[in-house]
């Protein structure tokens, strides 16, 4: 960095101001007699984004706190931190090469939408059973797996997906059956610590599939051809190639933004995955009556919903999530039987991030987060560090967060 | 958690440990007494009384036992647990005492009727567990040869393998656990550096001989322990011959991809460092093993605009950036690459890395058109055995374990120094070739050639291949460097 100082004093702004707002804006709020639940998170960030020039009239005006009180803010704090690491490292490509910004952006946004339908998963199974699965990095490597041995080993030429088919129904199979035979016993009372019995025995099942399928398959890693070969297409002419370019590996669009077309592929997948899930939670009676028992059990056995039927659809949703992004992204990422451990640690932060159990949260917060891995990776001017922080980024936003919504952006209110 | 669990297996590992095996051999006699017991005596009581240590008990029972089998008067104690009033029993001499544990220690290691031989391999993520199976293959090779040609000392040899997870603190517990619980007289193998390490110093500290196999950070041999050896290379001088490589293809400014551990880190250094001195610029760009996304690191090569890529990651990671490298249109087809050396498993390259054609790699150990009757038969034994082709790491497993038997029937016995002695002395065929330890405590290093050359192999052969055709095997590649080895000419994207 050639100035590093602006952004240092940008970022002592932020947080100084931020650190003034979150704790003197709720004293003001209670002083008054007002609603302190939002006071915290507003008050730091319009104290970070405006300092004493949003403050002081937010103090003395005192108006309702709502979403925009976060939001607006929040947009302006990214326009600072950007603007004055723009002013302080003039060269870095992130300032000066636009199409590097926006393949990055685009990039982030591709895999954030994978790292969403994981965590979606996570958060499907804590909102419904109350559990958090530790062994959610293993079904997404099973995911992963069951299309290679579908598609490359036992039926070789069976197309990829059916084989993703396969996959979902492998993993959906296995966490039906495991939530019948060990996490049913949390409910019916023989168990005297349900909370620390799942923990145990979530974490164990994932430990045994980790080590079953090194044992089975061993160490040698695995990768399925690309899904589909896009033809080659380019647009609007063969030498002008200035709308878009389709060649086997990459599409790349307006000349400047480049996505690896197995990536894509696995994205587009996501998508449509994320779209019918939607359907199914929020059009359909069985989804009715799973949300319907995230929100209060007992209620939802009075008008006849069965309880522990939810629990293990749940579970063998959440476990079929994590098992279908394993299956998108075997023919991007090469596969090795340890492959869900960064990926379940990066589940917990989104899930976290974006409040336990809240679905949109998930999938925000997976988009948040494959963004800011994207920009720090991208960004951090140190070549030989930026990639090696990348698990870093998310826990920083996500510390952040936690600091002054300690619910998550989208958590329920105590 | 994960601890808890362990310390649940730890605690029921104890409790399967065997009962320390009696000693065959008699201690002097005479000087102790007899001893009627008692109501409310107990072994270790006597053993305080009359020994002035409560831990001396084994000593009463061992010495009470042998009395048994030449006078049926005394008793014979099957329990230390469990004496009866009236039973007659023998209290050796502190003398006695201390001849019968002296005993037990000189049989350390010997213990019973093997040679315990420690081994390190890593065999779970993060360490490179392709690598771990195939150094413990090598290494089971390695044993059946020894004791099919009659062991070690005349006693067969026992292997005990440790997994170190490629992690550092693993690397000293594994160690510890080597040398304290399963008592080894000497120690082989490792993969990882950041292990090799951290092992190497509790080696030192219990004077512990080791021969470290695929560990090719400097600083391994350069602390110029007596204990320590390795057949591996230095990763200094693999830099020096990329650098000559990269020269010799006209490059003129290099990226570097390296993993942020203790052998990534300092091996990009040393690169760019012998580059520099070519007149090459070299950017390094670091991640963390196990990483999955490239895309963003991608970009920003591309931005560097680099004549050549040098690929320093391992294991799947490689595959990772390799592949996503050819789709973001800087692949080994777009510019030189020089892929990381797992590439020699062309299954799995091909595989992994289906866009991978025109890849170059580092081949460490001789090349098939030099192998020894020695290089052969074990790779003919290896294939057989697991249906695979040997790496470098896998003959550098076998080579060290094969090495330190050979060091401890030279010297005639499993002391330490004698070993050291033994290894520094050694000439050794197998496959990597001829080993020697020129340099060590009779022959310090010169001072132009620096501390790492202390008890290293220094004659390793390395060359570099390059995959012309999709799909080829990596045994009908061709070599391309250096010069006087090569049989064909580089193709250059």
């Amino acid at each position: 960095m050639e100035h590093a100082s602006y952004f240092f004093l940008a970022l002592l702004w932020i947080v100084g101001w931020g650190t003034v707002g979150a704790v003197v804006t709720p004293r003001i709020y209670g002083r008054k007699d007002l609603d302190v639940s939002q006071a915290s998170l507003a008050g730091a960030a319009t104290g970070a984004a405006g300092g004493p020039f949003a403050l002081l009239p937010l103090w003395y005006l005192t108006p309702e706190l709502t979403w925009k009180w976060v939001a607006i803010p929040s947009i302006v704090i990214v326009i600072i931190f950007a603007g004055s690491f723009a002013a302080a490292d003039p060269n870095n490509l992130c300032v000066t090469n636009s199409g590097f910004v926006a393949t990055q952006l685009v990039n982030g946004l591709v895999i954030g939408t994978i790292y969403g339908l994981m965590a979606l998963g996570l958060t499907l199974i804590f909102s419904i059973l109350g559990v958090v699965s530790f062994a959610h990095g293993e079904f997404y490597m099973l995911g992963g797996m069951a299309v290679f041995y579908l598609t490359d080993v036992w039926f070789p030429g069976l197309h990829p997906l059916v084989g993703v088919l396969g996959a979902a129904v492998l993993t959906f199979v296995i966490g039906v059956i495991f939530e019948r035979l060990f996490l049913r016993a949390m409910n019916t009372g023989q168990v005297e610590r349900p909370g620390e019995y799942a923990i145990l025995v979530t974490f164990g099942l994932g430990f045994f599939l980790q080590y079953l399928t090194l044992a089975l398959v061993g160490a040698n890693p695995k990768k399925v051809p690309r899904f589909f070969e896009y033809p080659t297409i380019s647009l609007p002419s063969a030498d002008n190639p200035t709308l878009l370019k389709v060649t086997a590996g990459t599409i790349k669009m307006f000349n400047l933004i480049s996505i690896p077309s197995p990536r894509f592929t696995a994205a587009l997948i996501a998508l449509i995955l994320l779209v019918l899930l939607m359907w199914f939670l929020y059009y359909t009676w069985i989804g009715k009556a799973l949300r319907a028992v995230s929100q209060d059990r007992q209620a939802a056995a009075v008008t006849g919903i069965n309880p522990d039927t939810m629990n293990t659809l749940a579970f063998g949703l959440g476990t079929m999530l994590a098992g279908l992004s394993g299956a998108s992204l075997v023919q991007v990422f090469s596969w090795v039987p340890w492959v869900g451990i960064p990926a379940s640690a990066r589940s917990f932060v989104i899930i976290v991030l974006g409040g336990m159990g809240s679905l949109p949260g998930a999938f925000i917060g997976g988009l948040i987060v494959g963004l800011v891995e994207a920009a720090g990776a991208g960004c951090v001017p140190d070549p030989q560090r930026a990639a090696s922080y990348i698990p870093a980024y998310g826990m920083l936003i996500l510390t952040l967060v936690l600091l002054l919504k300690p619910t998550g952006l989208f958590g329920r209110e105590l | 958690m994960k601890k808890k669990l362990l310390n649940l297996f730890l605690i029921a590992a104890m409790l399967l440990v065997a009962v320390p095996v009696v000693a065959a051999a008699p201690p002097p006699q005479g000087g102790g007494q007899d001893y009627v017991v008692v109501a409310d005596d107990w072994l270790s009581k006597l053993a305080d009384k009359f020994l002035g240590d409560v831990l001396a008990y084994p000593a009463i029972t061992y010495y009470t036992n042998q009395k048994n089998a030449e006078d049926p008067s005394y008793a014979k104690i099957t329990n230390s647990d469990l004496i009866e009033v009236g039973w007659k029993i023998y209290i050796p001499s502190p003398e006695e005492a201390q001849a019968y544990f002296d005993a037990q220690v000189a049989k350390v290691g010997a213990t019973g009727d093997t040679i315990k031989i420690g081994a390190l391999a890593p065999f779970s993520a993060p360490g490179a567990v392709v690598g771990g199976t195939q150094m413990k293959a090598a290494f089971e090779i390695a044993v059946d040869e020894i004791n099919a040609a009659g062991g070690v000392l005349g006693k067969p040899v026992e292997l005990i393998i440790v997994d170190t997870e490629g992690l550092p603190e693993r690397g000293t517990a594994a160690m510890e656990r080597l040398i304290n619980q399963d008592k080894v007289v000497a120690v082989v193998g490792e993969y990882h550096s950041a292990v090799g390490l951290t092992a190497k110093e509790v080696a030192h500290a219990n004077h512990i001989p080791v021969v470290f196999a695929e560990t090719w950070n400097d600083k391994i041999t350069a602390s110029k322990y007596p204990e320590v050896f390795r057949v591996a290379p230095l990763s200094s001088e693999v830099a020096a011959l990329d650098a000559n490589f990269i020269q010799s293809l006209g490059a003129k400014k290099v990226v570097i991809m390296t993993e942020n551990t203790g052998y990534g880190i300092p091996a990009a250094e040393s690169t760019t460092e012998r580059l520099a001195e070519r007149g090459i610029e070299a950017v390094t760009f670091s991640a963390d093993i196990g990483t999955q996304d490239f895309s963003g690191i991608i970009e920003r090569i591309k931005a560097e605009n680099p004549d050549l890529i040098l690929v320093l990651l391992t294991g799947e990671t490689s595959y990772n950036f390799q592949q996503q490298a050819a789709e973001a249109g800087i692949g080994p087809q777009d510019l030189p690459m020089i892929c990381n050396q797992v590439a020699d498993n062309s299954e799995a390259f091909w595989s992994n890395v289906p866009d991978g054609n025109l890849c170059f790699y580092r081949k460490i150990g001789l090349a098939p058109a030099l192998y020894t009757p020695e290089t052969q038969a074990f790779v003919d034994k290896f294939f057989a055995k697991t249906g695979e082709t040997p790496q470098s790491y896998a003959m550098e497993a076998y080579d060290s374990l094969k090495i330190m038997a050979q060091a401890i029937n030279e010297a005639g016995s499993t002391d330490a120094d004698a070993i050291i002695a033994a290894l520094e002395n050694i000439s050794y065929d197998g496959a990597l070739g001829h080993i020697t330890f020129p340099y060590g405590i009779n022959n310090p290093p010169p001072e132009d050639m620096g501390d790492k050359w202390w008890h290293q192999f220094p004659d390793f052969a390395a060359t570099f291949i390059q995959y012309q055709e999709p799909g080829q095997n990596s045994a009908d590649a061709p070599v391309v460097f250096p010069e006087n080895l090569k049989t064909a000419d580089p193709i250059l994207p």
